[in-house]
């Protein structure tokens, strides 16, 4: 029985996988949007995508390599934060150009490179101004800014991290301007003008009078957006071709399928019906990293491939070092049901250790990651954790439940050579 | 059963070969970069109609001797084409190589006009931020997987344990790196995800022996002889380590199969070192982890328990 509701899950994440879902969330207009495989956002080199070059705008001269490389930064750091990862972000320091290309999103109707661009957000410069209009604090004063919940009074604000010299410049201004307002600029437009209560002397400060959170949310993002050390425009947009060419899509899924069959007939024929049950196990592994990718709408990368295949790659072990070890205890004698649990039980501690370590470099890779290092710990340790879940959990449960039945209880089916030696 | 062990120093010798014709090559051959890592410059050509852009690769690479990548944009306004060359190389290129390269397309594509319409010399896609940090990340680690190692292995010693797994390891890593060198792919994007993987394969390959090492050590406590012990684990463990590097080396030979068959470069660059990854990876397990742990915990005629 056990075995028919672990199946009945699996299938239904790859019915989920292939055909995507839309469903209702409580307290919500909007339908929540389940991405299917295709709906998966593909990398430049599959779908194509968008160029642009920008050029820092009201500004004399070339901008120093310096600010030309804090700009690259806080680009690249957007396109991690809006899962962006296939992507190239690189500066022409001799004319001060930054070039970006990124693929197109995977409901992207109109193709309109200029449209595309909003996506990476305002490419303004913010200022904090006093009463005056003298410039307090500039964007890249500001490390970084999220919203919170205020502790004291449950109410929504921005919290702003401060640099070490930013920190230093408002320290000054707020020892100025207690009492009084402080607007903030995007470009010329005030996006907030909160009031200095005390002296700010940290690193720290934070904004109130959030009407809720989104409003938080919102101003949050705009500050962060406004890190650049200068405003940029974009001088060109484009689109740009697809460098493998549409047949390669369709070309890797084949080549997929097919090495995915290769790999549950081989299981089959070598391990019977553990191999059968590592088959389903393997499936539901598969689908779970697909929907990992396409419903966050995450770009798929070589990178996210390489890990997918890494992570499929040790699900097989997982599924190859129980059904050898069951066969092992078979082998020394062991009741059919003493094996399965001894199996697992051996099994287990390798399959543990292994994917711990891997696990671990995953998230190193994803803490000091951008873009594409990013994609590959991400696909990885999501792959890891469905390892444990299927691999591990799921083949148990459906070994264990079909090993009830009668007629799958000879050892044969498991293994061993020979007939019915040792139920 | 085979004593991988009393053959240790053909598998050592056979490493030290593949490493010194990667050394080799790479001294007298050099590494080739793809402006992925190396920066370059970034040439648009406007022009009319359509070109097969792996014919344009292949001909500007040859007119000047550098990798190239080329690909089509389109602006939206007025719906023009232009040819954009990715050209790798620390610096401008050179008026004669620039005179190369229209020659070289325009006798390639005798019908169309090229007309160059902007120029720009670029820093590395991969920064020395992103390398750095990337460098950074497999520095932490190596060293919490040696720790956890140390922890999890501790009844066999752990850290000389979890050193040997790093040594496989880097063996693996550089072995991918010269699978590049030595078959002249360009260090691209590729690079990064073949090594990332073979990474984390290698390590839970090795992982898995040491898992059987511990077992063993809990059921002979002691009494077998440490080489005859590790002997023992490998050869428990070889057919589950042979069925799956074959499987995952069978997925991996299937993408590559298809990717010569409709001729996708990026994806051969990718499958080819990354098949002789995974062999690397259980090979290193197998014929250097192992017996190199024997030989540190046995050293000076130490019983190694």
């Amino acid at each position: 029985m056990t075995f028919f509701i672990v199946a009945g899950i699996i299938l239904l994440g790859l019915l989920l996988t292939l055909t995507g879902a839309k469903l209702p969330v409580p307290g919500q207009q909007e339908l929540l949007q389940l991405y299917s495989m295709r709906e998966i956002r593909f990398g430049i080199d599959i779908r194509g995508g968008v160029e642009a070059v920008f050029q820092a705008r009201d500004y004399e001269g070339v901008p120093s390599s310096a600010d030309l490389d804090s700009a690259r930064s806080v680009i690249e750091l957007r396109m991690d934060n809006l899962q962006i990862l296939d992507r190239e972000v690189t500066v022409d320091k001799t004319n001060g150009r930054i070039l970006v290309r990124f693929p197109w999103k995977s409901d992207e109707t109109d193709f309109n490179p200029e449209q595309a661009l909003k996506e990476l957000g305002e490419m303004a410069r913010l200022t904090f101004r006093d009463p005056d209009g003298n410039v307090v604090l500039e964007g890249n004063d500001v490390a970084r800014s999220f919203a919170a919940i205020n502790q004291e009074t449950g109410e929504p604000i921005v919290e702003l991290e401060l640099s070490a010299t930013g920190a230093a410049k408002f320290t000054e201004a707020t020892g100025k301007l207690v009492g009084k307002i402080i607007s903030i600029y995007m470009d010329d437009t005030v996006i907030s003008e909160p009031m200095v209560k005390t002296q700010i002397t940290g690193d720290s400060a934070y904004i109130d009078g959030m009407a809720d959170v989104q409003e938080a949310v919102a101003l949050a993002e705009k500050i962060n957006a406004g890190a650049l050390p200068f405003a940029l425009q974009a001088i060109s947009s484009s689109s740009i071709s697809p460098t493998m060419g549409q047949d390669a899509l369709r070309v890797m899924l084949q080549a997929g399928l097919i090495a995915f069959l290769a790999i549950c007939l081989f299981m089959l024929l070598y391990y019977r019906l553990p191999g059968f049950v590592a088959c389903f196990a393997l499936l539901g592994q598969i689908t779970g990293i697909l929907l990992a990718i396409s419903i966050p709408q995450q770009t798929l990368t070589l990178q996210g491939i390489a890990g997918i295949i890494l992570s499929i790659g040790m699900g097989v072990d997982a599924n190859v070092i129980i059904s050898e070890r069951i066969k092992e205890e078979l082998r020394s004698g062991c009741s059919l049901q003493t094996a399965l649990s001894n199996g697992f039980t051996r099994a287990f501690s390798s399959v543990l250790d292994g994917n711990v370590t891997v696990a671990i470099a995953a998230v190193i890779l994803m803490i000091f990651g951008s873009g594409s290092m990013l994609s590959f710990g991400y696909s990885l340790l999501v792959g890891v954790i469905l390892n444990g879940l299927t691999g591990v959990t799921a083949s148990r449960l459906m070994i264990g439940s079909l090993s009830q039945f009668k007629k799958l209880q000879n050892p044969w089916l498991y293994g061993r050579k020979g007939v019915g030696q040792n139920v | 059963m085979y004593s991988f062990y009393k053959n240790r120093r053909w598998f050592f010798a056979l490493s030290a070969l593949l490493m010194a014709v990667g050394i080799l090559t790479a001294v007298f051959a050099g590494v080739e970069m793809d402006i992925t890592f190396r920066g370059g410059s970034i040439l648009k050509y406007d022009f009319a109609g359509t070109i097969d852009l792996e014919q344009a690769d292949d001909a500007i690479g040859k007119a000047i001797g550098k990798t190239v990548t080329c690909q089509i944009v389109t602006s939206l306004g007025d719906q023009a084409t232009s040819l954009v060359v990715n050209v790798a190389g620390n610096e401008a290129l050179l008026p004669e190589n620039m005179t190369q390269l229209e020659t070289a397309l325009a006798a390639t594509f005798p019908s169309q006009t090229f007309k160059l319409q902007s120029a720009n010399l670029v820093d590395p896609f991969i920064g020395r931020e992103l390398l750095t940090k990337g460098v950074w990340a497999i520095v932490i680690a190596s060293i919490l997987i040696v720790a956890y190692v140390w922890f999890s292995f501790r009844s066999m010693s752990g850290p000389s344990a979890g050193v040997m797994a790093l040594v496989a390891l880097f063996h693996d890593v550089i072995l991918v790196f010269f699978v590049f060198v030595v078959l002249r792919i360009p260090l691209n994007e590729s690079l990064v995800a073949v090594v990332l993987s073979i990474l984390g394969f290698s390590i839970n390959d090795t992982i898995v022996v040491y898992d059987r090492i511990r077992e063993n050590e809990r059921i002979h406590n002691g009494k077998m002889p440490l080489p005859d012990l590790v002997d023992l684990s490998i050869n428990q463990s070889l057919t589950r380590s042979i069925n799956t590097s074959l499987c995952t080396l069978g997925a991996v030979a299937v993408a590559y199969i298809f990717a010569t068959a409709y001729n996708i470069d990026s994806i051969k660059q990718f499958a080819l070192p990354m098949m002789i990854g995974l062999v690397s990876g259980t090979y290193s397990t197998i014929c250097l982890a192992g017996p190199l742990w024997v030989m540190w915990k046995t050293r000076g005629g130490r019983t190694g328990y």
